[in-house]
Parts: C-alpha cells; structure tokens; sequence
C-alpha cells in the first residue's frame, strides 16, 4: 500500500518536472525573441511610422478594460493611446516609472534613451534594473523589462548620449517628449529642440526630498526657457549623485509625469501647462505655482528668437551634460597632501592636526581615527550669522 | 504700512539659507526687485540664485520687477529654484 503512494508520488513529481522544464524553455525562447525584437540603438535613424489603429483587439479590451471604463479615457482614448509615441529622455529615477506606467497603459512606441550603464547605486530608485542588468546599457535593460511588461508596446532603445547634432531628428519622430534628465545643459537642449519641432516637454526633476513637474510648450504656456532664460552657475548646482536623492521621490515624480503624458496622449489635455507643481517629501505637501504664458521676450519661444537652431549647451551652462564628474576647484599639487604622503606621516609619528571638514553623513559612512571633525558647512552658517548680529 | 509674510524657501534656497521658512516684516507696497533685496541682505548666500529663482506670491509667479506686489498679512512668499536632478 505504502510502495504503491510512493510510486504514484514519483510519476507525479516526473510530471511536474518535465512540465517547469517546459515553461523554463518557452520562457527562455520569450526572452530571447524579446531581445532580438528590441534592437539597441546606437545612433539615430528615422523609424518607419507606427501602426495607425481605428479600433481595438479583443486583447486589448480585456488587458485595457479597466482603464477603459472610465468616460475621461474611452475606447477613443485608449485607441489614441495606441496611436502615439513618447520619447522618455533619461532612463533613471524619473524615466523608469514614468516608462513602466506608459507601457502599461498602451503607449504605442517608447522610444528609451540613455548614455549610461547600469550600476548598483542606482538600484534604489531606478526601479525597471535590476541586479541581473548591471553594467548593461539603462536603455537595454529598461527596454528589456518594458517588453515584458507589454509585449506589444514598440520599444525603442538609444544608447546615446543626446547632443546638437542628433537631437532634432530624434525628437521630431515623436508626439510627446518627457524630459527625465539629470543635468541642466540636457534640460536647455530638449527644450530648445522641443519648441523646434513643436512638441510638448513633460518635464520634471527630483533631488533629495523634493520634486518639481511642469508641462512645457503647450497650449501657450512658456517653455524651459521663459522661466529660466539663463543657467545657473555650473558650482550652484546640486546633482542626485552629490546631493543624495530618497529613491520613491523621483518614483513620485515620474509617476505624475506619466499621468500628464497619458492625459496629453489621450487627448485629455494637460493641468500643468501654465503651473509649476512641487512636491515637498519631508512635509509631505504638493504646492501648485501659477506661471505666465509663454514670453514675447523669449530667446527660444518669442517672437523674435535668437536661438533658431540647437547650440553648444555644454559650454552654454559650463558644465557637463552628466550628473557624474563635476568641475572641481581643486588646490594646487603644492597645497595638497595624498593619502601616501599622509600614511608617511602617520608612520614616522610626525606631530600633526588632521581636520574632518565634510558634511556629517560623509563622517559617518567613514573617517580616519586620527582625525578630529570639524563640519565646515556648519561652521561657515554659523560664521555668516554672527557677522550679521 | 508694513505687514509680516512668510517666505518659503525650496531647494537651494533652503540649502543657502538654512531655512524652510521664516516671517519677515516689510512695507506692504514693496516690489519684488525691493522684497528680494531684502532677501539677499538677510542672507546673501542667496545671491547665487538670483537669476534663476522663481518668484510666487500667493502661489502665483512674480517676474522680478519694480511693479508693488500689494501684500497683505500672512501671505506667502514662495523662493524656488530649478531643480534638475532626476
Ligand atoms: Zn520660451
């Protein structure tokens, strides 16, 4: 009795196991004929024009269905949806939601564009890597979990970093463009291109606990450019990798992004062409600035712009168009003292004073015994408040 | 007259001032060109920010100007500059 159960359990185990070897070779084959069907770019070229639908599959009924029943969508909506491409500018902290919600709802073709590579310290906010795709292209890999997401979304990835020379022929080949950058001579080119070829920018930005959206170029609303006609002094800016950033507010950020997309899509319109939208994570609360229309003065958008073709935005801002490597004021070779010529010091005994002078959260990640901290922002604040007692 | 406001200071601002917000005192008929002088005198580590801050009074953008910004008791001034991380 008992050797006639375990032998049934034995065919049956058989059974299951030859049915997971099954499913492991057909997911494999998806896989595969995924990544032969998303081909990397590595420079621009025209793409043929989408599909135009009229009308939706049975498939697209059930998958879309409960978007689909809202009356602000529609099956009119949802068709456009279809009929419509987004070109996502940086696939990080902002563009990886911002893609992920795009694909889910039916966005035509996504184009995904980004110069970088995957790296562990991006994991916490760019949410479509994953441990499995460090060190391959962002593009790559958010194409990659985008189609399997939604197979039939046209998936477009550009391992390219956007420049003068490429950016009009890029954009031009899109509807809706969603700026997801991380620097501000990237900011300046989109737009410019942007109001060059006539496309609404949904742009938005993120940086420690706070996030600002802003639909750009639409509906007579200013462009980059009329709200900030210079860029800030390159040693003003404060970048994700410098400043830190809480991964879910970018997550945020890019989510509203997607809404304002998928509602200029559907032909819904925008709530923030004429508003400047910030989100303050600490406290917690979104606070909404009513902006002027777009300005006669404009150097990119008026009405006798000087700015009629895409320029050199690196040297425009003086910095570059990462969020990596920024210019540094560094002491002369003289004034300085390497971790060698230090350790010397440190073994002969030599009497000396070493002072701490970084931010806290540096200290505390890690710091040399011998040293004594001495915050030098804290100390500069305190300076400037006494001289003014 | 003089009439008390608070200002809000966002991103960098809040970073140059060591603020999120103070109350401030001044004439209730002062421009923003005026209003923001007197920013940078309280703190003139904001002057950095100078050609890119964006001005809202009552939520609403204000260009930097020598037209009165007519304040009134307990509005709010909101300091913000570009953000462009992502
Ligand atoms: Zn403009």
């Amino acid at each position: 009795m008992m050797d006639d159960e375990i032998a049934i359990l034995k065919t049956k185990l058989l059974e299951k196991e030859g049915e997971l070897a099954d499913l492991k070779r057909k997911l494999d084959q998806m896989e595969k004929g995924n990544s032969r069907l998303t081909v990397l770019h590595e420079s621009v070229t025209d793409l043929p024009p989408l599909k135009s639908h009229t009308t939706l599959s049975n498939e697209d009924i059930m998958r879309y269905s409960r978007q689909l029943l809202l009356p602000e969508l529609g099956v009119q909506g949802q068709v456009s949806l279809s009929n419509k491409s987004v070109l996502v500018v940086g696939c990080g902290g902002l563009g990886c939601p911002l893609a992920q919600y795009l694909a889910a709802a039916g966005i035509g073709r996504l184009g995904l564009l980004d110069y970088d590579v995957v790296e562990l310290s991006n994991l916490h906010r760019q949410v479509l890597h994953t441990e499995l795709t460090l060190g391959q292209p962002k593009a790559l890999s958010a194409a990659g979990a985008i189609s399997r997401l939604n197979s039939a979304i046209h998936c477009v990835p550009y391992h390219l970093q956007l420049s003068r020379e490429n950016a009009i022929q890029l954009i031009q080949q899109y509807d809706i463009v969603a700026d997801c950058s991380d620097n501000v001579p990237t900011r300046y080119l989109v737009n410019d291109a942007c109001v060059l070829t006539g496309k609404p920018l949904v742009s938005a930005s993120a940086l420690r606990m706070e996030g600002q959206l802003t639909v750009y170029n639409y509906r007579g609303g200013p462009c980059y450019r009329c709200l900030y006609p210079s860029p800030p002094p390159a040693d003003t800016v404060t970048n994700c990798s410098d400043g830190g950033v809480l991964g879910v507010v970018p997550g945020i950020m890019g989510c509203l992004q997607a809404l304002e997309v998928l509602k200029i899509a559907s032909g819904q319109g925008s709530s923030f062409e004429k508003q400047l939208l910030m989100f303050d994570g600490q406290e917690g609360r979104f606070r909404s600035i009513r902006l002027r229309a777009k300005q006669a003065g404009c150097a990119v958008c008026g009405e006798t712009p000087t700015v009629t073709k895409l320029q050199d935005y690196e040297r425009f801002c003086g910095s570059a168009a990462t969020d990596k490597c920024r210019r540094l004021n560094l002491l002369t070779k003289e004034q300085r003292v390497s971790v060698q010529e230090y350790k010397e010091i440190l073994d002969s005994s030599t009497p000396h004073l070493l002072l701490d002078v970084r931010p806290k959260v540096e200290v505390d990640i890690c710091c040399l015994k011998t040293s004594i901290t001495f915050h030098l922002l804290v100390w500069r604040r305190r300076n400037l408040n006494r001289s003014r007692c | 007259m003089n009439t008390e406001v608070s200002i809000l200071y966002f991103a960098k601002s809040a970073e140059l001032t060591g603020l999120k917000s103070e109350i401030i005192t001044v004439s209730s008929n002062v421009t923003s060109e005026q209003l923001w002088q007197h920013l940078e005198e309280k703190h003139p580590r904001l002057t950095v920010i100078r050609d890119q801050v964006v001005l809202a009074v009552r939520q609403e953008y204000v260009p930097l100007s020598g037209q009165p910004l007519t304040l009134r008791e307990g509005d709010e001034v909101a300091v913000i500059p570009p953000l462009s991380g992502g």
